[in-house]
């Protein structure tokens, strides 16, 4: 019995618990996982089903790519792409050129009275805080006297308006953790301070503005509130599509799920990509700030 | 040194974002005092006063309560209900991706992958192919089961809407509470594992506070966020039947857009932020409270 067990057979035992514990928990945790990520994973299969097999939920189907030719050979997609396309490259761009230079300034930059950078800073994270309902009234009856209604330029100034603090909450972060003495060190080498930016503190900094570009690429090409509200049918975007899909081609399941798994594939592998900056730039911004 | 001009890497990037965010912001509070209606131009802009917010404060014939309070009463239930199972379930999956298990980073992309997923997109995809009572899984089990299902968006709104948020929003709470145990240095697990503290004491007495700073961020960031959805509803139930699941956002939305009154929806909309000033205060102070038992 028990006092006959040599120190091996105990360690093995041990061995054996705990890896009969980890399959356990590997077990639950993918399970888990993938019932959470569920209606996206059977979106994704029924896109590839004909839209009779899609009538009746079931999970085995000879797969087929017909239905995704119907969806990509709409022309009605195209134009929503396009806008979407153009929102997300632009608003990005600009989002990154008014964000870096101040999220840098606010991190380094020098002003007359010392609080300047911290109430700068708390400024623009209160604008975060705004809920988009509390401007839409103003903004739309802005776009009707400039008539802007439904052009895309006006939804890309309202999408870098709303999306500048997000680059420059993620980056100030970032920007903090580069040692101030690297610069100081430029700076009698004879760099401007232009010159210190983008030759000293890009450089190290350019994980974080890339996960800054991704998730505010991953916001604009998801906003649905403002699109919907400011645009008719010359500039909406892909959401809006979503939103209007059912109206105007009603009840086709498979037809739904190639559309969404188009529309939403392109998010959730920039989000994914940008997954361990984000929790960086998250965290430290917020819990640090 | 040198003097240098910082402010002119600062000014452009706040011109824009006054002028889209604070600037607009004001207005709305101007405008929530004018008698103001897209669809009458034949009546003149006025100054009104409060009398845009007491037509929706005021309770002609009590005891019969006017339809904003519900409407308040239910964006509350929705945004605290959401708000709780977020964080709470929230925290026991991080707790679950926090164990180190072969491709765990798998599981956990899979389940952030819903933050990214657009809010039309998946409020189509959950109302077609899973609540539906015909074409959905959730009519095909209960058929199998041998029920009637009943049709949970018509229902059940409130619920729905609940269940559909959280399930949007939770990877976003997962995502920092996970940052928030990784952070935890491994000295201290392993001092509690030779004390000899068991998993109930670890999880609450010894994780939980050292990640609160962590909640608190998900929570308040969190709580924008819902009060912000607002394609979810559009999709699912469009704020029906009636105005049983209309949220204060959907209310602004239709007194602008379908009533065309400025007036009326500007002050709603500054009702709407007040109340969302309000959470996030009583929010904040309640976590302070917290921190102040551990600090």
């Amino acid at each position: 019995m028990s006092g006959t067990r040599t120190t091996q057979e105990i360690q093995r035992t041990i061995l054996l618990k705990k890896v009969f514990k980890k399959t356990v928990l590997t077990i639950i945790i993918f399970t888990v996982a993938i019932i959470y990520f569920s209606p996206v994973l059977y979106m994704h299969l029924s896109a590839f089903k004909t839209e009779y097999d899609a009538v009746s939920p079931s999970l085995f189907f000879s797969p087929t790519l017909e239905t995704f030719q119907k969806v990509l050979g709409d022309e009605n997609m195209y134009g929503y792409l396009k806008n979407s396309l153009f929102q997300v490259c632009a608003g990005t761009i600009i989002c990154l050129l008014l964000g870096i230079p101040a999220a840098f300034a606010l991190a380094f930059g020098k002003f007359k009275s010392q609080g300047t950078n911290k109430k700068v800073y708390l400024w623009f994270l209160t604008t975060i805080l705004l809920p988009p309902v509390a401007v839409i009234i103003p903004l739309y009856t802005w776009f009707q006297t400039f008539n802007l209604i439904d052009k895309p330029l006006g939804l890309l100034i309202i999408y870098v308006g709303f999306h500048v603090p997000i680059v420059v909450w993620m980056l100030h972060s970032f920007f903090s953790d580069v040692p101030v003495e690297i610069l100081e060190a430029a700076e009698i080498d004879g760099c401007t301070r232009f010159q210190q930016l983008m030759l000293v503190a890009l450089p190290l900094v350019r994980t974080g503005i890339i996960a800054a570009g991704l998730l505010v690429a991953v916001f604009i090409w998801n906003e649905f509130f403002l699109a919907f509200n400011l645009t008719g049918n010359e500039a909406a975007t892909l959401p809006v599509y979503m939103a209007r899909f059912r109206e105007q081609q009603g009840m086709f399941v498979a037809q739904l799920s190639a559309a969404s798994t188009v529309v939403i594939l392109p998010a959730v592998i920039f989000g994914w990509f940008s997954q361990k900056s984000l929790v960086k730039g998250l965290t430290a911004g917020g819990v640090k700030g | 040194m040198k003097k240098h001009n910082d402010w002119r890497f600062l000014i452009p990037g706040m011109i824009v974002v006054a002028v889209v965010t604070q600037v607009p912001f004001i207005l709305t509070l101007v405008y929530s005092t004018l008698r103001w209606n897209l669809a009458r131009p034949d009546l003149p802009v006025k100054f009104y006063g409060f009398k845009n917010y007491w037509y929706f404060l005021r309770i002609q014939d009590w005891p019969e309560i006017p339809e904003f309070y519900s409407i308040v009463w239910q964006t509350v239930l929705i945004t605290i209900c959401a708000l709780a199972l977020c964080t709470i379930v929230g925290f026991l999956l991080a707790l679950l991706l926090d164990n180190v298990i072969p491709g765990v980073n798998v599981a956990r992309t899979l389940i952030l992958g819903p933050f990214f997923v657009m809010s039309t997109a998946s409020g189509v995809i959950w109302k077609t192919t899973i609540l539906n009572t015909t074409f959905g899984w959730y009519g095909t089990i209960a058929k199998y089961l041998g029920f009637t299902p009943v049709d949970l968006i018509s229902y059940h709104p409130i619920a729905v809407i609940v269940l559909l948020f959280s399930w949007r929003w939770m990877p976003f709470f997962v995502l920092m509470m996970l940052a928030g145990l990784q952070s935890i240095p491994d000295e201290i697990i392993d001092s509690t594992k030779v004390d000899g503290v068991n998993w109930w004491q670890s999880t609450f007495l010894v994780k939980l506070p050292m990640i609160r700073k962590h909640i608190s961020v998900a929570m308040m960031l969190g709580l924008i966020f819902l009060v912000k959805e607002f394609g979810l509803i559009l999709v699912t139930t469009a704020g029906g039947p009636g105005t049983s699941s209309y949220t204060l956002p959907y209310a602004v939305y239709m007194q602008v857009f379908n009533a065309s009154n400025v007036g009326r929806a500007a002050a709603l909309a500054v009702i709407t932020v007040a109340l969302t000033l309000v959470g996030i205060n009583i929010l904040y102070r309640s976590i302070e409270k917290r921190s102040a038992i551990y600090d």
